[in-house]
C-alpha cells in the first residue's frame, strides 16, 4: 500500500466518530497539561495508560498521541504570558514570546505560536507520511560523532545568543555546562559535584532551572522594581488578538526552519525536544537581517522554536513507527502501550497493522487542525490572565511553580533548588548577565559530553573519527562558520568604516 | 489499637467463612503506597502501573494501590523514602537491580536496599545478545573469536558501567580472554539505533525490544541470558549451551518494605504477591513483555539479594568500578 492510498485508508479510520472523539479528547488534555508546569506529557500518558486498556487500541493510541503533541501547543501559553515555561520544549519560547507580550503583543504572540505549531506540525506529518522508510534508514547513519558535531553547532549558536557582552555570555554558558555535569557519570558510575548529597546523585532537572531562572527571577525582579500596576498591557480590540500581516511576513522563514529542524532533530533518539527548539532559534537568529531584534520580541524568534517543538513530535514518531525504537520519554510509553495492546511495533507494523499505522498518522493531521481551532479562540481568554492584579498573580505564579517542581519528584529538595535558581536568575539579571546561554549550555552540554566520549570509545581514542565521517565533518564546518560570523560582520563594518571615514 | 481491632475483625471474618480460613488475618487499612524510583513512564513505573492494573482487574487487590514516584539519586530517593517509613504497614516499593548496584557504588547512599525488608520477588528478566542480521558472526563463539583476534576493535552498545550488559560483558571477557569495547548510551533507543546503523557490533537487549527487529530480518540473536530457553526464542542457545561456562547474572524485580515491618503485614504482602503470580491478567502481562514469572517469598528474596550483591561486588571490583559499600 503506497503512502497516498494508505493515508486515504487512514482517514477512513480516523474520521470514524469515536476515533474523532478520542482525538479531540487527547488534544484537549494535551493542551491543558501543556499549560501547567510539572505534569508533562510523558507522565500524563503513563497515568492514563491503564484506563485505555479496555479501549479499542486504535482509539487509545490516537488519544495518547494527541496528548503528546497537544502538550507542545499548550506549553507556550505561560511562556509568553508569564515567562514560565510549561514544558521543557517551550523554554526557548520564553525568550522572544515574553518580550512580545511586554510590548503589548501578547495576543499576537499566542496567535503566532498557534499558527507556527499548526504549520510545522502539519509539515512534519507530511514528511512522515511520504518519506518515513527512507528517512528512518538515513537517521541510522547518525551516531555519536554526528551527534557531537550537531551539539557543537548548537553551542556555536551561543555566540549569536550573546547579548551586550561576549564575556558575560561565555561565563553564563560555563555555569550551564557545569550544572549539567552534576550527577552520576554514565561511563564510570561515579558522582560528580554532588557535595555528598544523595538528592543530587541523579542530576538537576531541567525544568527546575528553566522555571527558576525565567519565571521566579521575573517575579522577583518585578517585585523589586515595585511594579504596582498590571504586569503587561492587555491587548484591546479583536485585531490586537491576532498577529498582523507584518508579523506573519517576518515569520515566513521561521515556519519552514522550525518544521525541518524540529522534524530532523526529533527523529534522532536521544535528542530532547528542548534541543530542536533552541537550535532552530539559533538558526533563525543567524540568518536574520535584524539580529538586534532577537530577545526584544521578534515574532520570528518565537515562531521558530514553537514550530520546531511541534515538528519534533512528528519526527519522534518516525523511529517509533518504523523500527519500534522510542526517541524519547513520551514515545517510550506509546511503545509500551502498543505492546500491551498486542501490537508488534517494528519494521513490519506498517504492513501487518495498516489500520493502526495509517489511522494514527491521519489522526495527527486532524489533531493539528483540532488544536488550531481549539487554541485560537482561547487566545483572548488566556490574555485576560494579564488583567489579574499583581498581588494575586505573583503568588499564583510562585504557587504553580512550586507545585510543579514538587509534583515531578515528590522531593522538597527540588523546591529548594527551584528557589536557588530563581535567586541565581535574579542576580544575573541585576548584573546584566544573559540567561539564555546558561539554559542552552545545560540543554546541550550533557548530550555533547556524552557523544564525544562515545565517539572516542568507538574509535579507541582517535579524534579523527569526528572529521572522518562526512555528516559530522559538514556540521563541524558549519559550526566554524557560525562561530566566525560575528567576526566577519565586524571586519566588514571596519572596512566599510575605513572607506567612509575620511 | 486500630491494628488490633482490624486484626480481630479479620479473625472474625476468617472464622466466618470456612473457605478462607487459610487467608492471613491482617489486612492493610486504607490505600497502599507503591514507591518506584523512576518518573512516570520510566521502566519500573510502567511495570508497577501495569501489574497494579492487572491485579485490580483480577480482583486480587482489596485496597487501592497507588504508585508514588520518588526520583532522584538513581534509586537513593526511593530507598530513603521507604527507610523513613520504618514500621509502616501501608508502604511498599518495587525494587529493580539498580537498587542493588546503586547501593554498591554510591558514596552518598546512607541507607541501602540491605536496610529494607525483603517481601517477595516478582520477576526475573531474561536478555538476548544480538548482532545485525548481516553481521559475519553467526554464533557467540564467532564473535568472541573475532574479538580475541583483534582486541578492543569490536564494540558493544549498552547502558551504564554498572548495568547488567556491562557486567555480562565483563564476565564473558574474563572467562574467554577476549576483549571488546563497551559504549554507554543512556536510553535503549540509542543503543539499538547504534547497532542497526552499524556503529557498534553487538548489544544485549530485552527480548520484547528485539523480537520484531529479529522477525523483520534486521537483527540476529546469538545467545540468551536465561536459566532455560525462553518461550519466544526456542532456537537461541543460553550462554552455557553456547559453550560459555559462566554464571548467569540475573536481573530481578520485586517488592521490598520499610524496616521493621510487622510480621502480620509481611505475611499479608507475601501471600498477596504469591496469589498475584497465579492471577491470569498478571501472568498474561508478564508473557506479553517476556518476563519470567519468578515469585520468591521474603526469606528466599533476602538470600537472593545478599548473594546477588556479593556476586556484583566481585564482578564490578574486577571490572575496575569503584565499589564503596
Amino acid at each position: 500500500m503506497d503512502a497516498i492510498n494508505g493515508l486515504v485508508h487512514g482517514f477512513g479510520v480516523a474520521l470514524q466518530p469515536h476515533n474523532l472523539l478520542w482525538c479531540v479528547i487527547g488534544c484537549f488534555l494535551g493542551t491543558v497539561i501543556g499549560i501547567l508546569p510539572g505534569l508533562g506529557p510523558a507522565a500524563t500518558i503513563a497515568i492514563l495508560l491503564p484506563l485505555t486498556f479496555n479501549m479499542d487500541p486504535t482509539g487509545g493510541i490516537i488519544m495518547l498521541a494527541g496528548i503528546y503533541y497537544g502538550a507542545k501547543y499548550g506549553g507556550s501559553t505561560t511562556s509568553i504570558l508569564l515567562n514560565m515555561p510549561g514544558e521543557a520544549s517551550s523554554v526557548a519560547s520564553c525568550i522572544d514570546g515574553y518580550q512580545m507580550a511586554r510590548r503589548g503583543r501578547a495576543g499576537a504572540a499566542l496567535g503566532i505560536a498557534a499558527i507556527a505549531s499548526f504549520i510545522a506540525g502539519t509539515i512534519g506529518i507530511v514528511i512522515l507520511t511520504l518519506l518515513a522508510p527512507p528517512l528512518a534508514e538515513f537517521a541510522l547513519r547518525f551516531s555519536s560523532p554526528e551527534f557531537f558535531a550537531l551539539m557543537v553547532v548548537g553551542l556555536a549558536l551561543v555566540v549569536l545568543l550573546a547579548g551586550s557582552s561576549r564575556l558575560k555570555s561565555l561565563l553564563s554558558l560555563i555555569v550551564g555546562l557545569w550544572l549539567t555535569s552534576i550527577g552520576t557519570d554514565l561511563f564510570t558510575a561515579q558522582s560528580r559535584f554532588t557535595f555528598g548529597l544523595s538528592d543530587l546523585v541523579g542530576g538537576v532537572d531541567f525544568m527546575l532551572i528553566a522555571v527558576g531562572v525565567y519565571a521566579i527571577a521575573e517575579v522577583m525582579g518585578s517585585v523589586a522594581a515595585r511594579e504596582k500596576t498590571q504586569l503587561l498591557p492587555v491587548p484591546k480590540g479583536f485585531r490586537n488578538y491576532l498577529p498582523n500581516a507584518e508579523e506573519l511576513k517576518a515569520c515566513r522563514f521561521a515556519f519552514v526552519n522550525g518544521s525541518l529542524v524540529g522534524f530532523f532533530i526529533g527523529m534522532l533518539p536521544g535528542a530532547a525536544s528542548s534541543v530542536s527548539s533552541f537550535v532552530s532559534y539559533g538558526i533563525e537568529k543567524a540568518v536574520s537581517k535584524r539580529k538586534e531584534m532577537f530577545g526584544k520580541g521578534a515574532p520570528e524568534g518565537l515562531a521558530a522554536p514553537e514550530g520546531a517543538n511541534n515538528a519534533d513530535s512528528s519526527g519522534a514518531m518516525l523511529p517509533l513507527l518504523t523500527f519500534g525504537i522510542p526517541a524519547g520519554g513520551s514515545t517510550a510509553i506509546l511503545l509500551s502501550a502498543l505492546i500491551l495492546w498486542g501490537y508488534r511495533p517494528g519494521p513490519l507494523l506498517i504492513v501487518e497493522s495498516p489500520n493502526l499505522f495509517w489511522g494514527l498518522i491521519a489522526s495527527m493531521y486532524i489533531g493539528n487542525v483540532v488544536l488550531l481551532v481549539m487554541n485560537l479562540p482561547l487566545v483572548p481568554v488566556f490574555a485576560q490572565i494579564l488583567r489579574i492584579p499583581l498581588g494575586l498573580l505573583f503568588p499564583m505564579i510562585l504557587g504553580v511553580s512550586v507545585v510543579g517542581a514538587y509534583s515531578v519528584s515528590g522531593n522538597l529538595f527540588d523546591v529548594g533548588l527551584l528557589a536557588l535558581f530563581g535567586l541565581l536568575g535574579y542576580v544575573m539579571a541585576l548584573l546584566d548577565f544573559p540567561t539564555a546561554p546558561l539554559v542552552l549550555g545545560f540543554v546541550l552540554g550533557d548530550g555533547m559530553e556524552r557523544a564525544l566520549r562515545q565517539s572516542l570509545s568507538m574509535s579507541g581514542g582517535d579524534p579523527m573519527i569526528l572529521i572522518d565521517r562526512p555528516i559530522a565533518a559538514a556540521f563541524l564546518v558549519l559550526a566554524l562558520f557560525i562561530f566566525l560570523s560575528p567576526l566577519v560582520g565586524r571586519l566588514r563594518r571596519a572596512q566599510h568604516g575605513e572607506v567612509t571615514a575620511p | 489499637m486500630k491494628l488490633g481491632y482490624l486484626g480481630a475483625v479479620g479473625i472474625l471474618l476468617a472464622a466466618a467463612s470456612g473457605a478462607q480460613a487459610q487467608a492471613p488475618a491482617w489486612k492493610p487499612s486504607g490505600p497502599v503506597s507503591v514507591v518506584v524510583h523512576t518518573g512516570p513512564g520510566g521502566g519500573t513505573d510502567a511495570f508497577g502501573r501495569a501489574i497494579i492494573t492487572a491485579l485490580e482487574r483480577d480482583k486480587v487487590l482489596e485496597n487501592s494501590f497507588i504508585v508514588v514516584n520518588r526520583t532522584g539519586g538513581g534509586s537513593a530517593a526511593a530507598v530513603n523514602f521507604i527507610h523513613e517509613k520504618a514500621g509502616d504497614t501501608n508502604t511498599i516499593g518495587i525494587f529493580s537491580s539498580v537498587w542493588v548496584t546503586d547501593s554498591l557504588v554510591q558514596e552518598e547512599a546512607k541507607v541501602t536496599i540491605a536496610d529494607l525488608t525483603p517481601v517477595a520477588n516478582l520477576v526475573l528478566e531474561p536478555a538476548l545478545l544480538v548482532v545485525r542480521a548481516d553481521s559475519p558472526y553467526k554464533t557467540l563463539k564467532d564473535f568472541v573469536d573475532a574479538a580475541k583476534a583483534s582486541p578492543g576493535k569490536l564494540k558493544q552498545s549498552g547502558g551504564s558501567v554498572t548495568a547488567r550488559d556491562a557486567v555480562v560483558r565483563h564476565v564473558l571477557m574474563a572467562n574467554t580472554g577476549a576483549e571488546w569495547a563497551f559504549i554507554s548510551f543512556p536510553s535503549g533507543g540509542e543503543r539499538v539505533s547504534a547497532l542497526l546503523g552499524g556503529h557498534v557490533d553487538m548489544m544485549m537487549i530485552e527480548p520484547s525490544e528485539a523480537g520484531e527487529l529479529i522477525r523483520a530480518g534486521r537483527l540476529r540473536a546469538l545467545a540468551q541470558i536465561a536459566d532455560k530457553r525462553i518461550e519466544g526464542f526456542p532456537d537461541v542457545p543460553t550462554l552455557q549451551e553456547a559453550g560459555f561456562d559462566v554464571p548467569n547474572v540475573p536481573q530481578a524485580r520485586g517488592i521490598v518494605g520499610p524496616p521493621n515491618m510487622p510480621p502480620e503485614a509481611l505475611a499479608y504482602y507475601e501471600d498477596l504477591f504469591k496469589r498475584a503470580s497465579r492471577s491470569p491478567s498478571y501472568v498474561k502481562y508478564l508473557a506479553d513483555t517476556q518476563l519470567d514469572n519468578a515469585y520468591m517469598d521474603s526469606k528466599a528474596l533476602g538470600g537472593f539479594l545478599t548473594e546477588y550483591r556479593d556476586q556484583l561486588r566481585t564482578i564490578l571490583t574486577g571490572a575496575g568500578v569503584k565499589v564503596v559499600h
